[in-house]
């Protein structure tokens, strides 16, 4: 009898058996303390389907050949400057943005992965979870590197790490992280997994890369091909952790919505930071924000849930919040960095009359009415010398910490104001999604690092804006305030002496 | 020019039109490869190409790497065949599958019978040949003066390999049933070549099997029902089969008859427009009310056999999710018409159902 060749995936299995054998020595309780508490009931774990079905060794090469390609193009891009050939120099905050909003969580998702890894039962999630965690590592590395280059040249860029910790709006993206990681493990998986890598994550990573691409930035580009070979892993891994969920247990259903519900709403809060970076940051334009919600969340968000829908899981609460606020939230990102530009590390301004038509063209319900006579406004101020600073210190959301500058579902001439009372003290909400988060789990949410409250308890370096940054890290003059008259566009136009007289002909 | 693609661990060929990506004509034959983003760049599709040359297109170097294309490595969504080529794809192997060459036959009608109004049995005889099959699998007819063929399961056991038994419903409009219900008679030659489809019951895997059956749908579980009933297959066997009124049901005497003779199968016709008045005192309601109020709404242990129109699938499939069957354990033959377009756009949370 002649013997079978063994399949792909039989082959995998074997390479991959008795990785999740029984203890003896210790309790299999004590080894895996943290994969009960959260409610969340396995009953085989055997029938995970690793998504992955990669072993370490083919990962070592698989990633060494992409390393090798990655650099070839960094080394390039530097030897022909070419930083030199972006589309603007303003496209330059958009990488600022990446690398100081971005990046870093990169460094929490590697990290959450490696605990998620440590503490699952089953094998397969086990080598999933620290395959993830070694990419997001790379992603970190990679990213930095890419950087690193622009950081010769522009403003804003070096602090980084520092900046993560401290700086008032990157929080948002810090205290989104930090939530995930002080989770449970499984809620750490359909918050990171599921919400982020894959129902969210075209919304992140799309916008970015077709903005490099568009923008000239192949350095950004290549990192981004990069990451995206790692990312259908990423994808994949998403799928399978709500498809086991659902499918262990009748009970995990209404914890896994609860998660859903939470994750979808923060991250859609994140990704706000995106929303501006699209429909003002970009010197030239992909598509809009409106146009990236309703092709990657309301289109295939949509098919999505139409299908989990079998397992009685529900579109994620304020979904249609999120897409009426898609009208909306790049134009009141944009606002309050333009008003705090003296406490950001990236520069502002306001646009140009084209930009301002593009802008009209793509919102035709909202923006000619709510945000281009306020863009006017300020524009004509800017003439008059009186360009407008925000110089009071914002009240933060408690859960999202964004400044409460959104407005009311129905009425965009409201702001939104939410409150809950807990224990004796008022906590403020910018929606009803972020208070119902709270509420759910109040006792984490008291415990948040808010920057603006770290000001006022004397907490960050002093009481005065020059203090405050000073505490930051931010070089002031050069890594905050207008693009207009920053270092950034002084190098900009030595090596571009038409540039301006270009932009003036519009 | 078209190229013959082996599909591994399928042992399954199909044909291949020049400038066709492997993805795409597998996704066509309806063979699932994983894939996500369809240009390149993610990887996911990636298949070993173990004979035969492909050209990688425009496969990204950071998907596919270099030392993984010297291994033969290539991504199915790209890849384009200079050759006839033997792929090894990431799916999972059917233990139950026999690899059957498809052949093609000078069949000839045997018999014409009116099992409805508008459904009509017909044999084909094969002229002395036979047919080599599984239950649950169909062949493709191709009838004088009707552009392309037309696929229909055989409602026959394999047992009877001499001919093939189909039922086919009248479709409104149809060019292909209408010339079978008008201009099919007893001595006429039908080309036909078969067997094709992957519907087969997985015996392997053992258990109670639901067969959920929508109008002529009830073809394929016929022949598997009599296959299984014939080697003894133990465990408990149900088949709903549903119809609009009484007068679109068929099949009743004869699997009555194997309700009694064999106490693991269970029988159910549904009516569904049935008017209240008409004295049926069996089931009434689509197939999916019917069987969830049968299993009071929980199907796990089972595995299910779906075959019927793509609404009827989709409802049943719900029903049976609901009630905590999942992918793994429901196997679905959806009857398209010619008119039937794709499908709604799905997201990649399914493989299959």
């Amino acid at each position: 009898m002649t013997v079978k060749k063994l399949g792909l995936r039989q082959r995998y299995e074997h390479m991959t058996r008795g990785l999740d054998w029984e203890t003896t020595y210790q309790k299999m309780d004590d080894v895996f303390p943290y994969d009960s508490f959260e409610g969340i009931k396995i009953k085989d774990w055997s029938a995970w389907e690793d998504p992955f079905r990669l072993t370490m060794d083919t990962y070592w090469k698989f990633q060494a050949e992409k390393e090798r390609k990655l650099y070839a193009v960094l080394d390039a891009f530097a030897q022909n400057n070419g930083q030199t050939n972006l589309s603007d120099g303003r496209y330059v905050n958009v990488v600022k943005l990446f690398l100081t909003g971005i990046s870093p969580e990169e460094y929490q998702a590697h990290r959450g992965f490696a605990f998620t890894g440590r503490h699952l039962r089953g094998a397969g999630a086990r080598v999933a979870a620290q395959m993830q965690s070694l990419d997001e590592l790379r992603h970190l590395q990679t990213q930095v590197h890419t950087i690193s280059h622009y950081n010769k040249f522009f403003d804003g860029i070096s602090e980084f790490p520092h900046m993560h910790d401290r700086v008032w709006y990157l929080s948002v993206p810090k205290s989104f992280f930090d939530d995930a990681r002080s989770a449970g493990p499984f809620e750490f998986m359909i918050a990171i997994g599921f919400a982020f890598e894959y129902l969210l994550t075209n919304l992140l990573f799309v916008p970015f890369m077709s903005g490099a691409a568009y923008n000239g930035d192949m350095s950004t580009v290549t990192f981004g091909f990069s990451a995206q070979s790692d990312e259908s892993r990423h994808m994949t891994l998403g799928i399978e952790v709500i498809k086991f969920l659902l499918e262990q247990h009748p009970d995990n259903l209404p914890i896994v919505q609860k998660w859903v519900d939470k994750w979808f709403w923060r991250g859609h809060r994140l990704l706000g930071l995106v929303a501006m970076m699209m429909d003002y940051m970009l010197p030239k334009k992909v598509m809009s924000w409106k146009e990236a919600w309703d092709i990657y969340f309301v289109e295939a968000g949509g098919s999505l849930f139409q299908d989990l829908e079998r397992y009685g899981l529900k579109m994620p609460k304020y979904a249609d919040i999120a897409t009426e606020e898609a009208e909306h939230i790049s134009h009141q990102n944009w606002a309050v960095f333009y008003q705090y530009t003296h406490a950001a590390a990236f520069h502002t301004w306001m646009p140009d009359k084209e930009h301002l038509d593009w802008l009209s063209a793509k919102y035709p319900n909202t923006f000619d009415k709510y945000y281009r006579p306020r863009w006017e406004l300020w524009a004509e101020m800017e003439k008059e010398g009186k360009r407008f600073y925000n110089m009071a210190l914002p009240q933060l959301c408690q859960t999202c910490q964004i400044p409460m500058a959104y407005t009311e579902p129905g009425n965009p001439a409201a702001i939104c104001f939410r409150a809950t009372q807990f224990q004796g003290e008022t906590y403020h909400f910018c929606s009803d999604g972020c208070k119902d988060i709270f509420d759910g789990e109040p006792e984490k949410y008291v415990q948040a690092w808010m920057p603006v409250q770290q000001i006022f308890q004397g907490n960050c370096g002093g009481a005065t804006v020059p203090d405050v940054l000073a505490w930051y890290n931010m070089n002031a003059g050069a890594d905050n305030m207008d693009y207009t008259g920053s270092p950034d566009e002084k190098i900009w136009k030595e090596w571009h002496p038409d540039a301006d007289v270009a932009r003036k002909a519009v | 020019m078209t190229h013959q693609l082996t599909i591994e661990p399928l042992g399954e060929c199909i044909e291949v039109e020049d400038g066709q990506t492997i993805l795409d004509a597998c996704l066509r034959a309806g063979i699932y490869l994983p894939y996500a983003c369809g240009h390149g760049l993610c990887g996911t599709c990636k298949v070993e190409a173990r004979e035969g040359e492909v050209d990688h297109g425009d496969a990204s170097p950071f998907a596919l790497m270099d030392f993984e294309r010297v291994e033969g490595k290539t991504l199915a969504c790209c890849a384009r065949m200079m050759s006839d080529v033997t792929i090894e794809a990431d799916i999972d192997e059917e233990p139950d599958q026999r690899r059957i060459t498809v052949r093609d036959f000078a069949g000839r009608v045997e018999a014409l019978e009116d099992l409805t109004h508008d459904v009509k049995g017909v044999r084909l005889g094969l002229g002395g040949g036979r047919i080599d099959f599984q239950a649950g699998q169909y062949v493709n007819l191709t009838l004088p003066g009707v552009h392309g063929t037309r696929a229909f399961s055989i409602a026959n056991p394999p047992s009877e390999d001499g001919y093939v038994d189909l039922q086919i419903r009248r479709v409104p409009g149809g060019q292909g049933t209408a010339y079978i219900h008008e201009v099919l008679k007893p001595g006429d030659a039908v080309a036909l070549s078969g067997p094709y489809g992957r519907f087969f019951i997985r015996k392997s895997r053992g258990g109670p099997l639901l067969f959920m059956a929508g109008g002529t749908g009830v073809s394929s579980p016929r022949s598997m029902i009599l296959d299984l009933l014939a080697a003894g297959y133990r465990d408990p066997i149900m088949l709903v089969h549903g119809v609009r009124t009484r007068a679109d049901l068929y099949g009743e005497a004869e699997f009555s008859a194997l309700a009694v003779e064999h106490s693991n199968f269970r029988y159910i016709p549904a009516l569904s427009s049935e008017p209240q008045a008409s004295g049926w005192t069996g089931e009434r309601g689509f197939v999916h009310d019917v069987a969830a109020r049968l299993f009071d709404g929980l199907f796990e242990g089972w595995s299910a056999y779906l075959c019927g129109p793509p609404p009827m699938i989709e409802a049943c499939v719900n029903t049976l999710m609901r009630g905590r069957l999942f992918e793994k354990y429901i196997f679905t033959e959806r009857f398209l018409t010619a008119k039937d377009g794709t499908e709604k756009p799905k997201s990649p949370l399914f493989k299959k159902i």
